[in-house]
């Protein structure tokens, strides 16, 4: 019988053996991203930094040529910016992609090419993200807040802007979230409108929390390179 | 009222014609039946039957792929053609086949040396086909306005308003894309997609919801339906590009000295041999495809020993175009050397060449040819004219008949006399030849015509004071 016993082990703390699990995945959850190949990429990405005032700027080099440039704040430890470069299939040097931040003005257009732009009053979108936000910005958009209609979708991966007087139309991916495989919730998204500007704000998860934080202090390692190149200040 | 509707035709005018009327731009293909048969008067191009057949075959192999560093010589008299049967196999190919025309003394630069000058001359003459993700502007255009800045000769400014299903945006247009845009004849109810990179445009069709704008549409009317979502999409595009804009693209220089660096000049064989190695590296993985085009050099005879010798080499690559050269020198001597040869072309290269001959043409042929002409340079011309006009092109050249029918119609239009014969202009010095023995004889009754009076006076001077 003693025997029987041991084989068979009352089975009556089921509840807490799901909070275990549940417990478990929440670590492992939190920690996860350091297995995405997001921030194995970034790992590996033979990277130099630079400090200027307020800002460390740091260039990013990947495997497959493309380049990538962010700029912290060092006091407030948030990225102003990031852009990306990716090398033209045919070669030659492309344009800078701005991804966060405000856009990088062209000193050189290409007048050979930008033949056709969108006209000065459309809709501009520009990003912004602050400690805890991810934000959107729309200018140019007049039209009140009861127009649009925001959403996420998980099966593109973006937030979908509709309005109702089919006036405009975008889809916003969301890089942060699908480089670590995290879902878009409706719940985080808020939207509010002023000044012809709809401001779309999309809480960060807290992985990504987590993840800027421990990257923010990864970079502390590479060192800024001393001799800042002299900008000609003149100019 | 008059004046509104005049100024209205000449609008339609302006917008329909924007090429300029050149020597050859009423030629439109070789001219052939499926069968490669030519016609007699076809796509321009009148008579030189045998060449056209010849050029004919040539299209036919450049089209299959299996004519590559093969060599075509036009020869034949000034004004025969050749030039016409080059530019009509050019149109023949179509625009994906890169064709470079070139005439030449055109490598003859203190820029460039002249073996570079050819180098690049044939790689703009191969073309690749290369998938690559781009910038595409996608929708139904709602209006297109076009606008010409205050005071005369202002940039043009225009604005083009797209949807789609679920947007709509204002595009600002430069005027290389205002010209285009009219061009394609895009109007309102189209649905265009425009590369943004390159500014091509497409038309896609006319929209569903445009499909009652007029009782009677064109057969080859498409209608297809709004597209929806945003106008500006990535999506992957076949793109043809010559290797020597890739070269470009790659010499480039970067920075704020692009600025000052306008042309390329010489390109650095080392990337040359880079490219190379890439492209064949896409082949092999399938990401690109070769189209060898072809390279057309007009006056073969002004290029020099070095070049033929360089062509020699430049032939036996394994991605050479059809090099089609036109000369209408006989034997001459070949530049840069003291030898005489066929064409001015040295041996071992006319070797490898097939030659196509051109032969003068009839008079029935002129007189076609000018009638074409007529039609293409919008002069009406009165069949007296015509027939005075051959007789010119027989007595000098075709040349000198085509570049006579414009300044003879603006004569006629400041005369405002549209059949008068107009023979101050068309009159001409006579340029046919006399036989050496005519020549001889008519010099001897001229001295003779000359020395028979005075001769005849002093032969009878002594007879002089007789009669008194």
């Amino acid at each position: 019988m003693k025997r029987k016993s041991c084989l068979v082990e009352p089975f009556e703390e089921k509840d807490d053996i799901e909070k275990k699990i549940r417990e478990l995945n929440k670590k492992n959850n939190l920690t996860m991203y350091k297995n995405s190949i997001w921030y194995r990429s970034l790992l590996a990405a033979e990277k130099s930094c630079l400090k200027e005032d307020k800002t460390k700027k740091v260039h990013y080099k990947f495997d497959d040529d493309s380049e990538m440039v962010e700029e912290y704040n060092v006091d407030t430890q948030v990225l102003l910016r990031r852009a990306w470069r990716v090398k033209n299939k045919i070669g030659g040097e492309a344009k800078w992609n701005v991804e966060v931040g405000d856009p990088i003005h062209d000193a050189n257009p290409h007048i050979d090419i930008a033949d056709i732009t969108e006209a000065k009053d459309q809709p501009v979108l520009t990003r912004r993200n602050t400690r805890v936000n991810l934000e959107w910005r729309i200018r140019n958009l007049p039209y009140p807040i009861e127009t649009y209609s925001i959403s996420a979708n998980n099966d593109d991966k973006c937030i979908i802007i509709r309005t109702i007087n089919k006036k405009y139309f975008k889809k916003l991916s969301v890089p942060e979230l699908t480089r670590l495989n995290l879902p878009l919730e409706q719940a985080n998204i808020q939207s509010n409108h002023h000044f012809n500007t709809l401001i779309i704000l999309y809480k960060k998860p807290q992985q990504l929390l987590d993840m800027e934080k421990e990257w923010f202090q990864e970079l502390a390692k590479v060192k800024p390179v001393k001799d800042i190149p002299d900008e000609c200040k003149a100019q | 009222m008059a004046s509104i509707a005049a100024a209205q035709v000449q609008e339609v005018r302006s917008i329909t014609r924007i090429e300029r009327i050149g020597a050859h731009s009423h030629i439109r293909g070789l001219g052939l039946d499926d069968s490669l048969e030519p016609r007699a008067v076809s796509q321009g191009m009148v008579g030189q039957k045998m060449a056209r057949k010849a050029a004919g075959v040539v299209l036919q192999m450049i089209r299959e792929g299996k004519i590559a560093g093969r060599a075509v010589l036009l020869a034949g008299q000034p004004g025969t053609g050749k030039t016409a049967i080059a530019m009509g196999l050019a149109q023949a190919l179509g625009p994906d086949t890169p064709f470079t025309s070139m005439a030449g003394s055109e490598i003859y630069s203190l820029e460039m040396s002249k073996t570079e000058a050819l180098t690049q001359a044939i790689r703009k003459s191969i073309g690749i086909r290369i998938k690559e993700e781009s910038e595409i502007i996608e929708g139904e255009v709602v209006e297109v306005v076009v606008e010409r800045a205050a005071g005369g000769g202002g940039a043009r400014v225009g604005r083009l308003t797209l949807k789609t299903t679920d947007m709509e945006t204002n595009y600002d247009m430069g005027a290389k894309m205002i010209d285009s845009l009219l061009k394609e004849k895009v109007q309102a109810g189209d649905v265009i997609t425009i590369d943004k990179a390159t500014g091509k445009i497409n038309k896609l069709g006319r929209s569903f919801a445009r499909a009652r704008d007029y009782d009677a549409t064109g057969q080859q009317a498409r209608f297809v339906q709004c597209p929806e979502g945003e106008l500006q999409k990535r999506k992957e595009v076949v793109h043809t590009v010559t290797l020597h804009e890739v070269d470009v693209i790659n010499s480039r220089t970067h920075g704020f000295l692009a600025l000052f660096s306008g042309d390329t000049g010489e390109i650095k064989s080392e990337i040359r041999e880079q490219i190379n190695s890439k492209v064949a590296e896409w082949r092999e993985e399938g990401k690109a495809e070769m189209i060898p085009g072809v390279l057309f050099i007009d006056e073969a005879h002004m290029l020099d020993i070095e070049c033929f010798s360089f062509l020699n080499r430049a032939l036996e690559s394994e991605t050479a175009p059809v090099v089609i050269m036109a000369t209408n020198r006989g034997i001459t001597r070949i530049r840069g050397t003291n030898y005489k040869s066929p064409h001015g072309i040295p041996l071992d290269l006319l070797d490898r060449m097939i030659i196509v001959p051109t032969t003068p043409y009839s008079h029935q042929e002129l007189k076609e040819i000018l009638n074409i002409r007529c039609e293409e340079e919008d002069c009406q011309m009165s069949s007296d004219a015509l027939t005075v006009l051959t007789r010119v092109a027989t007595e000098t050249s075709l040349r000198y008949a085509i570049q006579l029918i414009t300044t003879a119609s603006l004569v006629a239009k400041r005369r405002k006399a549209t059949e008068q014969r107009n023979m101050s202009v068309v009159s001409t010095p006579a340029r046919n030849k006399i036989t050496k023995g005519e020549t001889i004889f008519l010099a001897s009754v001229m001295v003779l015509s000359w020395t028979a009076i005075p001769t005849w006076v002093l032969l009878n001077i002594k007879n002089y004071r007789d009669r008194e």
